[in-house]
């Protein structure tokens, strides 16, 4: 077990022009579950695979624990990989393809026969120790894969998108599965993926990625909550948050005919930046329906037009479109699942206070926080 | 059944005339199988089991046709005469060498241009020979092998990188000018007489070209003895038109440099000289003190220079065969074996190293197992093929050691149509090649079956 770092590390491919990891800075503690997530060509893969030392390491260097692993072969490493695909060896039986490490090792047959008899008893798999991975449903070879990995009792875990070839319902059981496992084995873990709920309901910490530049590393509850800049912002949480531009107004932001309060030192923030207009972002459950009924005497708020409903059961997300300063922008509000309005009707929203989020037009960043 | 059960129900009540229709369309659809099978079949009659049923009979009759029947003697023949047991000896290093070199070479080509730049080109070049006709291939390769380091490329690079490790002798081919003085002994040459002390031995040399001497070769001169000690020269003795006397020095006779020259007494030798520019060399009082000695000029003065191997003699002669044919097959085999590299998952690769292993274990434990079936196939090919060689070693050995270099199918023209005339003997000997090919065969039906199920 043992901390990782990667300090400025740097990966551009021969004939890129751009890095596709750029001065990535992490620390990772020991026994944490860090979940590298991002959308496709963000350098996710590319930096874990920098790790495992199976892409060069072109600038800075990365650590694990005390020593200095930038420029070591993959087997001089200690680590332990779960390939998307599994890649399991084909022509060895799932007891073969688990103990196979520890026989390049050279550890007695015995004690791998154990450890891997363990293992598989762990992840269920010990009726298929005698099977080739041909004859495993993907459930299994992912199952496979993992125990592959927890065989070695390595001091890392990398994990390249481990669930992306299982099935939906399978994926979420098994994620509960590995992020268990994890916490039971402790041993530090590196896992990749595009999907931001995995990320989110898995990791520790997790940082995103973009352009192979790192956008935050955070909790995912303040990743949720304090979404550091606009890409964030919109990358994590489902549906994703709405972004609106929107005016400053003398004591807060003016959404539709409403003013909404914001906090001081946001709104300061964007006096000195010089702008009029700031990225206003809230969440779709933090979009408040006037009723009919209950409208406030001089505003309404937002006017939604109902394109799409998708009810979910217990509640149901509405796909409107605003209009703002002449133009038409989508926005997404959640609406408990026994109110759900009608298609091309109106809604009026405004956003709850205290739950939005102020960035900067011009650079996308938060402002304050 | 289940998608059965519903037709009876149907169709009797609809349409009457549908089941002599359906008799007619399952007749002829049997009939019309069989048709379009028709010409599958006369054309493997023709021309795979006509000829096979033919031979076999044939093998049972003599050289003189129909009419002789000796029925099984032409086997017994096959097993006793001793062309034909070259023919199967040769057969077997065939087989037990070719298939394996060459997929060896075809996988190593395989991995190395996976790695290399320009691999395309490399590939190309390497699959080239497999454009070329064994006849050609043949003709080109009793040139590469030809005896003559001037026209045979094998040779030239033999002999120039044994010079370059071991330096010839000087004076190659140098023999004395008459045997009065020197005897040839051991590759060199001895004195007859022993040498006094103080006494100066003449020791001349003929039939050497001018230009085996050196440049810096002065005109020669004995060496003057040390007092007790003995001197003498190794020289040339001719000048241009033969003017000179033989067994003096005369002006113009040029002294040889660089001539071993031995004391020996009683067979042992003693002391070792080397002679000057002009060709004197000169021995301490020590080696004479015990009375005459005899001088010997040593073999490493004159051994004949390296000239290579004789590929095309008896001994190396299949040797130098499978070599042709390995720089033929070479390229076949890397083709296929790059194609199966290309399909294995890089991520089975990735995954070993992360796993531990060094390259070499990657490739033995994973890279090769998974190559396994590609191999099994150029290797299967390739003993088909080498069975029923036969251009290559007709053509690189005729005239020369075709009876070293025989194998079956070469043995089989022979016996039939190339002198022996025998064409009942020639049908046994392709009865016994059909027998050989056949297990290979049928691996591989099994292996095709194995693999379609």
């Amino acid at each position: 077990m043992a901390t990782v770092s990667y300090k400025q590390a740097t990966c551009t491919y021969k004939g890129a022009e751009r890095p596709s990891v750029n001065a990535l800075d992490l620390e990772i503690a020991d026994g944490e579950f860090l979940v590298l997530v991002g959308p496709s060509g963000c350098g996710k893969s590319t930096s874990l695979r920098m790790l495992a030392g199976l892409e060069e390491v072109t600038g800075g260097s990365i650590h694990i624990g005390d020593r200095e692993v930038t420029n070591l072969e993959p087997k001089d490493r200690d680590i332990a990989m779960v390939f998307q695909n599994y890649a399991l060896y084909p022509h060895m039986t799932v007891a073969e393809n688990m103990g196979f490490a520890l026989k390049i090792a050279g550890i007695d047959k015995k004690q791998i026969r154990a450890k891997v008899e363990e293992a598989a008893k762990i992840l269920d798999l010990t009726e298929y120790l005698d099977r080739k991975p041909k004859a495993l449903s993907g459930g299994q070879r992912q199952r496979v894969a993992m125990g592959r990995a927890i065989v070695r009792e390595p001091q890392v875990f990398l994990m390249d998108e481990p669930l992306s070839n299982l099935d939906a319902k399978l994926r979420v059981q098994t994620r509960t599965q590995i992020a268990g496992l994890q916490r039971r084995l402790g041993i530090t873990t590196v896992y990749v993926t595009h999907d931001q709920v995995e990320a989110m309901t898995m990791g520790d910490r997790v940082a995103v990625l973009k352009d192979g530049l790192l956008q935050q590393v955070d909790t995912p509850r303040n990743m949720y909550d304090r979404p550091a800049n606009v890409f964030v912002a919109g990358f994590i949480g489902s549906p994703a948050m709405n972004l609106i531009e929107v005016d400053l107004a003398e004591d807060g932001i003016r959404f539709g005919d409403a003013v909404v309060p914001v906090s001081r030192e946001a709104r300061e923030a964007a006096v000195a930046e010089g702008a009029k207009k700031v990225t206003l972002g809230v969440r779709p459950e933090h979009l408040k329906i006037n009723s009919a009924e209950g409208l406030s005497k001089d505003s309404k708020g937002l006017a939604v037009s109902v394109d799409v409903v998708e009810e979910l059961g217990s509640d149901a997300f509405v796909y409107g479109s605003v209009t703002i300063d002449g133009e038409t922008k989508p926005l997404v509000v959640r609406v408990p699942g026994r109110e759900v309005p009608e298609k091309g009707g109106v809604l009026h929203v405004v956003p709850t206070v205290g739950e939005t989020h102020l960035f900067s037009t011009k650079s996308g960043e938060r402002l304050h926080d | 059944m289940s998608d059965k059960a519903p037709v009876p129900v149907v169709v009797p009540e609809k349409t009457k005339p549908t089941p002599a229709r359906e008799s007619r369309g399952l007749g002829s659809g049997t009939l019309l199988g069989w048709l379009f099978l028709l010409p599958a079949i006369v054309m493997l009659a023709v021309l795979v089991a006509y000829p096979i049923v033919w031979s076999l009979l044939r093998s049972l009759f003599g050289a003189d046709g129909w009419s002789d029947f000796v029925g099984i003697d032409n086997y017994k023949e096959l097993f006793t005469d001793d062309d034909t047991f070259t023919a199967l000896k040769n057969n077997l290093i065939w087989v037990l060498v070719v298939p394996a070199a060459v997929t060896s070479l075809g996988l190593i080509f395989a991995v190395l241009t996976e790695r290399v730049r320009f691999a395309t080109a490399f590939k190309l070049i390497v699959f080239m020979p497999m454009a070329v006709s064994m006849l050609a291939a043949g003709i080109t390769f009793r040139l590469v092998y030809d005896r003559e380091p001037d026209q045979g490329v094998a040779n030239a690079v033999v002999t120039s990188v044994h010079d370059m490790f071991s330096e010839g002798a000087p004076y190659p081919g140098a023999r004395p000018r008459n045997d009065t003085v020197l005897t040839p002994q051991a590759g060199g040459f001895i004195t007859k007489a022993g040498t006094e002390p103080g006494g100066t031995a003449l020791l001349p040399l003929v039939s050497l070209p001018a230009e085996k001497i050196p440049g810096d070769a002065r005109p020669a001169k004995p060496g003057v003895p040390p007092a007790g000690g003995l001197g003498g020269v190794v020289w040339v003795d001719f000048t241009k038109g033969n003017a000179g006397k033989p067994g003096a020095v005369d002006p113009g006779e040029k002294g040889l440099p660089g001539v071993e020259v031995e004391a020996v007494r009683g067979g042992k030798t003693v002391a070792s000289a080397t002679t000057g520019k002009d060709g004197s060399f000169t021995m301490p009082a020590s080696v004479a003190r015990g009375g005459p000695v005899q001088l010997r000029l040593t073999e490493a003065n004159f051994a004949k220079s390296f000239g290579g191997y004789d590929w095309l003699g008896p001994n190396l002669i299949t040797a130098a065969i499978i070599g042709a044919y390995i720089w033929m097959w070479a390229g076949f085999a890397m083709v296929l074996i790059a194609a199966g590299l290309a399909a294995i998952p890089r991520d089975a690769l990735e995954a070993a190293r992360v796993d531990g292993a060094t390259e070499w274990q990657v490739f033995r434990r994973v890279t090769i197992p998974l190559l396994a079936p590609v191999l099994v196939v150029v290797m299967v090919t390739l003993v088909i093929n080498v069975l029923k060689i036969f251009d290559l070693v007709f053509i690189i050995s005729l005239g020369s050691s075709q009876k070293e270099a025989n194998v079956l199918a070469l043995q089989m023209y022979i016996a039939s149509f190339g002198g022996g005339n025998n064409q009942g003997l020639g049908s046994a000997i392709g009865i016994l090649l059909f027998l050989l090919v056949l297990p290979a065969m049928l691996f591989n039906i099994r292996r095709f079956r194995r693999e379609n199920r």
